[in-house]
């Protein structure tokens, strides 16, 4: 994707990873959603790595720590991920 | 001088592959095994003995805050890094209980990772091992 494709759509802030997070979040067949979530991870992963080499873009990597935190609830919830912080 | 052996763990397949990309440019690293859970890692690391553990926190099946202390008991040498997008105290703290001998977020750049491999490595294995 580039930043042109951007351009054409006008709820797309963070282009590089937005389309796959709302996917993932959007998704409602349980066979699907594990993929979509994997994708979503890996744009954010992608994305903050390119970020990091970066001095630019602190409101987007707030986005992406919010999106990933949303990412953490639906495994949980949703795909059974074992709960890190149990107490 | 031979190259250092990383298993790395993370259920994202994307994510590892990536990573081994990056970790496989280094002249002194070499990826000798990938898992996708902790226990995956527990039941690879037994026969892979790995020099360094890539862990991933969040994973199904165990995840990496479960699967360090198993790796520390089974491989008492072998160095750990939690690679993850957690961050804050409170994993710190897990962390440390865990056996864990040092965490890098994976919001920073590979290269980080590779340089806190680079010292953990050069440790002595008695501090290695006492840390925890």
């Amino acid at each position: 994707m580039t930043e042109h494709d951007s351009s054409t759509s006008q709820n797309i802030k963070y282009p590089h990873w937005q389309r796959e997070f709302e996917a993932a979040v959007l998704e409602g067949d349980p066979e699907t959603l594990r993929q979509r979530v994997d994708a979503a991870e890996a744009a954010l992963f992608l994305r903050s790595q390119a970020l990091a080499e970066s001095a630019q873009g602190h409101a987007e990597q707030q986005a992406i720590s919010d999106a990933t935190r949303t990412l953490r609830t639906i495994q949980r919830e949703k795909l059974a991920y074992p709960d890190w912080n149990k107490k | 001088m031979p190259k250092k052996r990383v298993l790395l763990v993370d259920d994202n397949p994307v994510v590892r592959s990536l990573v081994r990309h990056l970790i496989e440019l280094e002249p002194d690293f070499e990826i000798s095994g990938e898992a996708e859970n902790g226990r995956d890692a527990v039941e690879k690391a037994e026969n892979l003995k790995p020099d360094l553990i890539i862990l991933d926190l969040v994973m199904p099946v165990m995840t990496g805050l479960d699967a360090a202390p198993l790796l520390r008991k089974l491989l008492p040498d072998t160095r750990i890094i939690l690679f993850t997008v957690q961050e804050g105290r409170e994993v710190e703290r897990l962390a440390h209980a865990a056996g864990i001998h040092a965490i890098v977020s994976k919001n920073q750049a590979v290269s980080k990772l590779i340089l806190q491999a680079r010292s953990l490595l050069a440790s002595s294995p008695a501090k290695i091992r006492n840390a925890s």
